[in-house]
Formats: C-alpha cells, sequence, structure tokens
C-alpha cells in the first residue's frame, strides 16, 4: 500500500448567507491549488466532492470549472461526517494505486436537506437533531453528573478559539455565563449549546508518498484510519455511549501504532456541548465522569488542544465541508501554520467526525 | 404509502417480526435482514417505558422503549415532571410523518 500525505489545503468563510455551491467548491478548491507548490492540472487524476445538497454531477462540474479531467470524479455523501468519508476514499485511491492525487471538496448551502434524516420512523415527529441532543445531554447529565456550567465551558472555550480562526462563522466571544443564559430550546439544550448549519466549502489535495514532496515543503501524512456505522436509527444507540466512536478510535489507534495518550491535538465533533464531552471520553482522552473537568481544565489553562480552531460550535457546520475543515486544522497544526492558534510542537494530530447522533464515526491520526 | 404508515394512520402501531428468526425487525421492512424470508406483523401492546426525557416549551417529550425493545421518540403526556423506567400508554397517527405520544399511566 502506497502512503498518503496532505498536501494542499483551502477553504472559504463559513457564513449563514445562502450561497451557490457550485462557487463555493470553485473558491476553495482555486485556494487549495494555489497552495502547493509546482501545480498541474495534469497531476489530479481523481476529484471528489462531499455535500448533502442534491446538485448533480459535482465532482464532474468541480473538474470541468478547474480544468482537470481526472480518472476517477464522483460525489460522496454520509450526512455531517461526509467530508471524512471523502478523504478516506481518496486514500483508499491513492494507497491502492488507482489514483496518485486526488482533490477532496467539500461543500454545503446554509439551508440543506442534511438536517434531517426522514428515513428514521423511530423519531417519529421529533426529526430534528435538537431532540436526540436533548437525551444525550439529559443522560450525560443524569449518569455522570454533569453541569450546566461544564456543559457551557465548551460553549465557551469553542467560541474564544473561534475567534483567532478567520474562517469561523462566529468570531463573536461568549462567556460561561452568555452560554448559560443563552435561549432555551428544550430544558436540556441552550441555543449557543448547538452548532448551527451553515454555508461554506473547504478543500485538501492528497498525494501519494512518492509525489508529495514535489507539491509540499511539509506533506503531512495520514497514519490512522478508523470508521464504524453502528445503526442508522437514533434510538438504536445505547445512551451515555458513541460506541462507534470507541470502536473506531481503537482502529484507528491500532493502525497508526498509537495510543490516546499521545495526541497533542484533536478537532472533535461537537455537534452539541455534550458531544465534545462524550467524545473525549470515548477517544480515551478522559473518562466520562471527567470529561467535565478535563474541559474546565483546558478553559482555565487557555490550552487549545481540543477543537482549536473553534470546533463545530464556534466555527459553524456546513455538514459536507465539517470533516475536511477539521482535517485542515490538524494539518495546519503539524505543519506549525495555524498562528494564534498554534499548539506548541504538535506531532500527533486527531480528527473525530461523525454522523447522525454517533450512529456513524470516522476518524483519522495524522502525523508530522 | 406503506402498511406500516397506514395502519398509524388507523391508530395502530404494527409492530414487524420474522417468524422464522423470532426476530422483531424494526424500522419495520418486508424482509427479515437474516433469513431474508418474508416478515409478519403483530399488534403492538402499546404500553412502554420511559427511558430518557426532557421538554420543550410546555411539552415533555422522551425516549420510550415499547414492546420487544423498540425504542422511539414521543411526546409525554404528564401533568407532573415523569421518571425513568415509569410505565406509559402509546398513542399514534401519522400525517406525511409519524406521531407517537405517550401518556404516563396513573397520571
Amino acid at each position: 500500500m502506497n502512503k498518503v500525505a496532505i498536501v494542499g489545503t483551502g477553504q472559504t468563510k463559513f457564513s449563514k448567507d445562502e450561497r451557490d455551491v457550485e462557487k463555493l467548491l470553485f473558491e476553495s478548491a482555486s485556494n487549495c491549488i494555489q497552495s502547493v507548490n509546482n501545480y498541474d492540472s495534469n497531476d489530479i487524476d481523481g476529484v471528489l466532492v462531499s455535500t448533502n445538497n442534491n446538485s448533480k454531477y459535482l465532482g464532474a462540474i468541480l473538474s470541468e470549472t478547474l480544468g482537470i479531467r481526472p480518472k476517477i470524479s464522483h460525489s460522496i455523501e454520509h450526512l455531517c461526517s461526509s467530508g471524512t468519508n471523502a478523504i478516506i476514499s481518496a486514500y483508499a485511491y491513492i494507497s491502492s494505486g488507482l489514483s496518485d492525487m486526488v482533490l477532496v471538496s467539500g461543500v454545503e448551502s446554509a439551508t440543506n436537506p442534511g438536517q434531517v434524516l426522514e428515513w428514521d420512523r423511530s423519531r417519529g415527529n421529533l426529526e430534528h437533531p435538537i431532540y436526540w441532543g436533548s437525551m444525550l445531554t439529559k443522560s450525560h447529565k443524569r449518569k455522570f453528573q454533569t453541569t450546566e456550567e461544564e456543559l457551557a465551558i465548551v460553549s465557551a472555550k469553542n467560541h474564544k478559539h473561534a475567534m483567532d480562526n478567520p474562517f469561523a462563522y462566529s468570531n463573536e466571544p461568549r462567556t460561561i455565563s452568555e452560554v448559560m443564559n443563552s435561549k432555551q430550546i428544550t430544558d436540556d439544550l441552550r441555543i449557543l449549546d448547538c452548532s448551527r448549519s451553515c454555508s461554506g466549502s473547504s478543500s485538501i489535495l492528497l498525494a501519494s508518498e512518492e509525489k508529495a514532496k514535489i507539491f509540499s515543503d511539509q506533506p503531512i501524512e495520514i497514519t490512522g484510519i478508523g470508521q464504524k456505522t453502528t445503526s442508522a436509527s437514533f434510538t438504536k444507540n445505547i445512551l451515555g455511549e458513541i460506541e462507534s466512536t470507541r470502536i473506531a478510535a481503537d482502529l484507528a489507534y491500532k493502525m497508526a501504532k498509537i495510543e490516546a495518550k499521545q495526541i497533542d491535538v484533536a478537532e472533535v465533533h461537537d455537534a452539541f456541548s455534550v458531544c465534545e464531552l462524550m467524545a473525549i471520553s470515548e477517544l480515551g482522552l478522559t473518562s466520562n465522569e471527567k470529561s467535565g473537568e478535563f474541559v474546565r481544565d483546558l478553559f482555565n489553562t487557555e490550552n487549545r488542544m481540543i477543537n482549536p480552531r473553534g470546533g463545530l460550535i464556534g466555527a459553524g457546520h456546513p455538514l459536507g465541508a465539517t470533516g475536511i475543515s477539521q482535517t485542515i486544522e490538524i494539518t495546519n497544526q503539524l505543519q506549525g501554520k495555524s498562528d494564534k492558534r498554534q499548539i506548541s510542537n504538535a506531532k500527533i494530530g486527531l480528527i473525530h467526525n461523525m454522523s447522525a447522533a454517533g450512529t456513524s464515526s470516522s476518524i483519522m491520526v495524522l502525523k508530522n | 404509502m406503506t402498511f406500516f404508515e397506514d395502519q398509524l394512520k388507523e391508530g395502530v402501531f404494527q409492530i414487524c417480526y420474522c417468524k422464522n428468526c423470532n426476530d422483531t425487525i424494526w424500522p419495520p421492512k418486508e424482509i427479515c435482514h437474516k433469513c431474508h424470508n418474508r416478515t409478519d406483523w403483530k399488534k403492538s401492546t402499546n404500553l412502554g417505558k420511559i427511558m430518557e426525557f426532557s421538554k420543550r416549551e410546555s411539552t415533555y417529550f422522551g425516549l420510550i422503549e415499547i414492546d420487544d425493545g423498540i425504542r422511539v421518540l414521543g411526546d409525554i403526556l404528564s401533568s407532573s415532571i415523569p421518571e425513568i423506567g415509569q410505565s406509559v400508554r402509546m398513542s399514534v397517527s401519522f400525517n406525511s410523518k409519524p406521531h407517537y405520544s405517550f401518556l404516563v399511566e396513573n397520571n
């Protein structure tokens, strides 16, 4: 199997504005192409688009607008983790030798059909994610004595990080008390505990190890991948757990030959505040009981180890682009290019992206 | 509309199961995912227990487990704060999407 590295990255600003997906895709892909050395459109032999948008043939459309005639071109949809699924597909094409260099571009418009899974009849008419978000939050409070303040710290921390992310949808600081006093959506969710759907695009270029040095002075290798889908229905989840994340993390650590304690920086899927607490526990960085304390300590010491770009809560959640933006952040961190957000001496980074209440998780480990 | 949805419209929650495997199939499917034989139907007892709950505006809602381990999200009708494990009685309807609601017993 060929080794695979990230050689280029590009993003658009995330925003609440309704924007045309084809234009957004072109913008982030163009930024990505401009970030690499010695670019030649003939070198890209794969173009993958991740999105929940219903527009057709986006892989071919993006290829044509960029003047690329790839061997492989198609779209990938897997709800909120479409982005990492597309990157992992690109990895598989390159590692198998079917492709040498793949452009992966994720995109979403602010109003997109990926927010509701109509197939899941077990949700009845309570199909919006706030209902499962409330169940997970209430259950975490009940089982692990998690406090309202600990949940608010996740959001305050991630909003604070997002202030230094020029691509984030929110650049507003939010204090713990502002989060705690923000509008109650349900008894267990405040508006500032929720990530918000928005428009945006992000792109990444992957290449085989052999080609990577031509295009980047600092290629970042993908050393571990773990994925697991446990169901599609939210109601098949065990409350208080994200089983898919635990299994995917184990697979990713084994492949990368690392342990959780070696991770220097991680982007985790904070769809709601409680998801960050659950994710860091399932990833083995702490326990469920201590997850609130863990995040409080990060906040108090201004340690940006978890969600340095602001996570989904701070940066926004354009579904198809999210996993790619998470991967770009970890890439930049390992390249030492994260400016104010930089974690000093970061060597190993992790991306955690999930779908539909954690029924599916995708995890990648990157090394510099 | 599927048989399941049609029956919800009549106020009946039909449980899909496989006679061959003695397994409940949820969400309902015409074919068993294990043996691939045609599945069968039986009416729910409409009795369940509260697994978790929260409240939106003035309405409680929650995750309820009914017959054979089937779990659904629905509204909980209760004059007092619900409790985990509390017994509930389900009523159902269908209007472009399923609607499950649960009355707390001895409320």
